[in-house]
């Protein structure tokens, strides 16, 4: 296990500096200047000169390793070793300057929206996108496996096909159909929860319309998982002996059923954590989805870059833990 | 039995703890998330704010919250006919005979939100900082108006050019901070904006420039915390450069001399003033706390309005606005005798809503706004691929602008009543400036002159293409001016739909033979509007050119009396809206606003559609004037 953990943890970064590589041809491709806004006024020439110079636009390969540098923390050792940084800031005083402040982990200036940095956009937006995706994944486990429990139980049955066709919606339906039914029917008829504002009623909503397709997947494959365990010789054995239903089902049954479910979890949560613009934008939630887009419309040249490492990141960590987490569940995979 | 029960209890164990784990992270980061107590007026600005850094900013929506931060030495009346201008931190300030200097007196009781001083040196510091290169200002040009400005900017530029050439690498950083005492030093030296005593600011400008007391009370002439910008500010020993820091702007650093403070500011999430307990005017302070949430989707805008999430939507977009708009047309028909009295009282759009029956049809706003839509015709003598332009000649670019219908844009494509364009700048946005009419709709007149420019019926006329983005139905109207052409000239039409940063970037390099455009004005002149046709300008995306039109800005720029000047000026838009055509105004903007005329109060419809939401009111709180301001009906003409 611990090989595993470390060959993944060895294997990050090559994965990150590739999709850095892919990530920075992409959007240095996009057409147009980010420092010009969508209408009216330009800046004058050389004041859009001069920034693309300040923020090494001018030059690829220059943008490539200055990035490189400040996002690793390489730029920050350097400086600090050589004693760069404290000659600097001992300077800045003398001058009645402030020092700069330094970040070791510097993923540069948002283009569009200047006041801010994107380490700050993304401290403020990822815890938001990281608990909209894991209470919708919480909800979409509570709905999936009693769903498919239910289902698997009585196949067949009324309330097999009826979780059934909800399954089917929940997964044919686009978020935003489901989410701009819920916002009418809970957020302006009944008033239940408000709209356009996050909060601990404001997640509310989001949370269940992010779950609705997860919560189907689930129930499918709990459902499946179920039927195909059910019929098992040691099933047979266990009702045999006089176990009760409830135990044989619980603890048995659903135990081994549960496996398909788990690996699907580690894309479902990455995917949830990650994927939810759409839900963003109908709930007005302040995540990172939205970045994702906007960005590259606005080609902020340095959010598009963060969010994506970020992501990728993420990735890649949810996948190793749910590998750590099935061999924790069912010692016998190696 | 035992040792079943405990493997089942781990066996579960093992199965839900993770999840456990994860609902128990869920719950306390939704529960940690307070949310903020309820602010007495919520407003939807017009997107989200781009930057706080007056010096650097330029979008609608950031001048707004910038406006309620800081206050400028002089500041706009926008609720007066004129766009008067009223004493900000200047109680007063004179003008010398040749208009050439200005003298401001600032009050003494004016602070900034920290409690200390507002003085002159602060005024001079922050227009010091806008006229450095470094700062990168989309509006440097209003500060070389100063005499020495553009000296000076030129002079600090090319030091900054050769800096790295001229100093090697190890003493940069020494070089650096020499250079920097020098610029102070030049500034004092060329530029004339002088501070005699903390309380008196003194500038000379290059030329008179009439319209100069409303360029100070733009929001890059506010001042700046010298103090504040200070521990923000410092050199690069690379580049030579001063650089800020972006902190600044943000509480609970930023520190600002208007009416509220910034107290929040959660990236894309929300802003919240509260009133600034140190500002000199507290009775025109409305109301204690502002809230803005970003809400980017302009169908969840308007429910959150419904449901009383917000109070003011200060830019409606979906679709179904039209019919909104048409509900308040049917609203007003019903009590149509009513309306036209009032309208005939001079009162202004708000103000007769205020006087009719209340109803909730009447929350919607449709105000004419500094801004005009138009189409660009390139001027090039040849096309992007070499073919020799036929739009290089101002008979066909007069013949394709009277051919095209503009109403039935306005009234089935836009339709939410804005007035069709036949100049560029807005009727009655600009005190003193007189009307100018241009060429209408003439089908007839428009065949005999394609016909004279060698084109008889649209024959042997290159196929025509229009370039447009794709978003806010710039198809759509793309489509019914096509058409217009098809029909009237004969010509055959393709349309060109691109990407917007694409298209911006076709615009700039002159890739396109017309091209759609808009275009809102900065300043009460018509030079904000005019100026884009003058040679080499840099929003000149038509490389139109014509000495004619360019002497003509040159002589209002050297004409001191003001009527003169006007009439000057008047005359150069004439030029352009009945002969030359470099564009083809189509229709004027409108900005659709949502609000209850009976609860809010401070919404400006005055042309210039600024807003100062440091304005605001709820009528009706028990807080401030509570009494609607309203722009004060013309005196009554006396009828003989």
């Amino acid at each position: 296990m611990l090989t595993l953990i470390l060959r993944r943890l060895v294997q990050l970064p090559l994965i990150l500096l590739a999709i850095y590589s892919v990530t920075l041809w992409l959007a240095w491709a996009i057409p147009g200047s980010p420092l010009e806004n969508p209408e009216g006024r330009r800046p004058p020439v050389e004041v859009q000169r001069a920034m693309e110079r300040q923020y090494n636009l001018d030059s690829f390969p220059r943008f490539y390793w200055s990035y490189l540098e400040n996002a690793t923390g390489v730029r920050w050792l350097r400086e600090e070793w050589s004693g760069v940084a404290a000659a600097r800031d001992a300077q800045a005083i003398d001058a009645g300057l402030a020092p700069k402040p330094r970040l070791f982990f510097d993923l540069g200036p948002s283009l569009q929206y200047e006041d801010w940095r994107v380490n700050e956009i993304i401290a403020a937006s990822l815890p938001v996108s990281v608990t909209l995706g894991a209470g919708a994944i919480v909800i979409a486990l509570a709905l999936g496996l009693g769903a498919g429990v239910v289902g698997a139980i009585r196949p067949n049955s009324l309330a097999d096909i009826g979780t059934l066709v909800v399954a089917l919606v929940g997964i044919s339906l686009p978020n935003f159909v489901i989410g701009a039914g819920l916002l009418l029917v809970f957020g302006v008829w009944w008033g239940v929860f408000p709209v356009a504002s996050w909060g601990p009623r404001g997640a509310v909503l989001p949370m269940i319309t992010l779950s609705l397709p997860f919560a189907a997947y689930i129930a499918r494959l709990t459902r499946m998982g179920m039927i195909d365990v059910l019929g098992s010789d040691y099933i047979r054995t266990a009702r045999a002996k006089g176990v009760a239903e409830s135990r044989v089902l619980l603890k048995h049954a659903l135990k081994n059923a549960f496996l398909p479910v788990l690996s699907y979890l580690g894309p479902a949560l990455a995917l949830a954590m990650t994927g939810s613009f759409v839900v963003e934008r109908v709930f007005t939630v302040p995540g990172m989805g939205q970045h994702f887009v906007n960005a590259v419309l606005n080609k902020d040249l340095f959010l598009i870059l963060g969010v994506v490492l970020v992501f990728a990141t993420m990735l890649v960590v949810f996948n190793l833990a749910v590998d750590v987490l099935y061999r924790w569940v069912d010692p016998r995979i190696e | 039995m035992r040792d079943g029960g405990i493997a089942y209890a781990r066996a579960m164990w093992k199965l839900l703890a993770p999840f456990i784990v994860l609902l128990a992270a869920v719950g306390l980061s939704v529960l940690s998330d307070k949310p903020q107590p309820p602010a007495d007026i919520v407003f939807i600005n017009d997107g989200d704010v781009n930057t706080l850094d007056v010096t650097r900013m330029s979008w609608l929506q950031d001048f707004r919250v910038a406006g309620a931060v800081w206050e400028g030495l002089v500041i706009n009346n926008v609720f007066s006919r004129d766009f008067d201008k009223m004493p900000g931190v200047a109680e007063r300030w004179e003008r010398s005979a040749d208009q050439r200097t200005y003298t401001f007196h600032l009050r003494p009781n004016a602070k900034w939100s920290d409690g200390s001083q507002v003085t002159a040196e602060d005024f001079r510091f922050a227009w010091r900082r806008a006229l450095l290169p470094d700062s990168v200002g989309d509006y440097v040009s209003m500060f070389q108006m100063i005499e020495g400005g553009q000296a000076f900017y030129d002079w600090r530029q090319a030091r900054l050019d050769e800096f790295a050439k001229v100093h090697a690498p190890a003493d940069r950083a020494a070089a650096a901070r020499e250079l920097w005492a020098q610029t102070q030093k030049k500034f004092d030296e060329l530029v004339r904006c002088e501070a005699p005593d903390p309380l008196t600011l003194v500038v000379r400008l290059e030329r008179s420039v009439p319209y100069f007391i409303d360029c100070v009370a733009f929001e890059a002439f506010f001042p700046l915390h010298r103090g504040l910008l200070a521990r923000y500010t410092s050199i690069s020993p690379e580049t030579g450069r001063v650089e800020t820091d972006s902190g600044w702007t943000r509480p609970p650093a930023l520190i600002g001399n208007g009416k509220f403070k910034l107290t929040t500011w959660r990236f894309k999430r929300d802003m919240r003033l509260e009133r600034n307990e140190h500002h000199w005017d507290q009775l025109a302070i409305n109301v204690d706390s502002i809230k803005m949430p970003s809400i980017g989707d302009p169908n969840a805008q308007i429910l959150s309005y419904r449901t009383g999430g917000a109070d003011w939507l200060s830019s409606v977009v979906p679709n179904y606005r039209a019919d909104l708009i048409a509900a308040k047309k049917q609203y007003i028909n019903e009590h149509q005798e009513l309306y036209d009295q009032l309208k005939e009282q001079g009162f202004d759009q708000v103000a007769i809503d205020r006087r009719m029956p209340p109803d909730p049809r009447q929350n919607i706003h449709v105000f004419p706004a500094f801004g005009t839509y138009f189409y660009s015709f390139n001027c090039r003598p040849n096309l992007p691929d070499g073919r020799p332009n036929p739009f290089h000649d101002a008979k066909v670019r007069k013949a394709f602008s009277i051919s095209v219908e503009k109403s039935i844009i306005a009234e089935n494509v836009r339709r939410i009543g804005e007035a069709v364009a036949d100049v560029l700048v807005p009727p009655n946005s600009i005190a003193g400036y007189p009307p100018v009419y241009g060429a209408a709709y003439d089908p007839a007149e428009a065949r005999r002159l394609l016909a004279e420019a060698g084109y008889p019926n649209g024959e042997g006329f290159i196929t025509v293409s229009i370039l447009y983005n794709k978003d806010s139905g710039h198809d759509l109207i793309a489509q019914a001016i096509a058409k217009s052409w098809q029909t009237n000239l004969g010509v055959k039409v393709t349309l060109d739909q691109k990407e917007i940063k694409v298209f911006r970037q076709d615009l700039k390099s002159s890739n396109y033979m017309i091209a759609r455009g808009g275009w809102f004005g900065d300043y009460g002149d018509p030079t904000t509007f005019l100026d884009l046709s003058k040679t080499n300008d840099g929003n000149n995306d038509r490389k139109y050119s014509n000495p004619v039109f360019d002497s003509l800005l040159d002589r209002a720029a050297n004409e001191l009396d003001p009527i003169k000047r006007m009439g000057v000026l008047a005359e150069a838009e004439r030029m352009l809206v009945q002969d030359e055509f470099p564009m083809l105004p189509i229709f004027h903007y409108g900005l659709v606003h949502m609000f209850n005329p009976h609860k809010v109060s401070g919404v400006s419809p005055h042309p210039r559609q600024k807003q100062h939401i440091q304005l605001l009111d709820m009528l009706g709180d028990g807080k401030g004037r509570d009494a609607p301001l309203e722009i004060p009906p013309p005196p009554p003409t006396r009828k003989w």
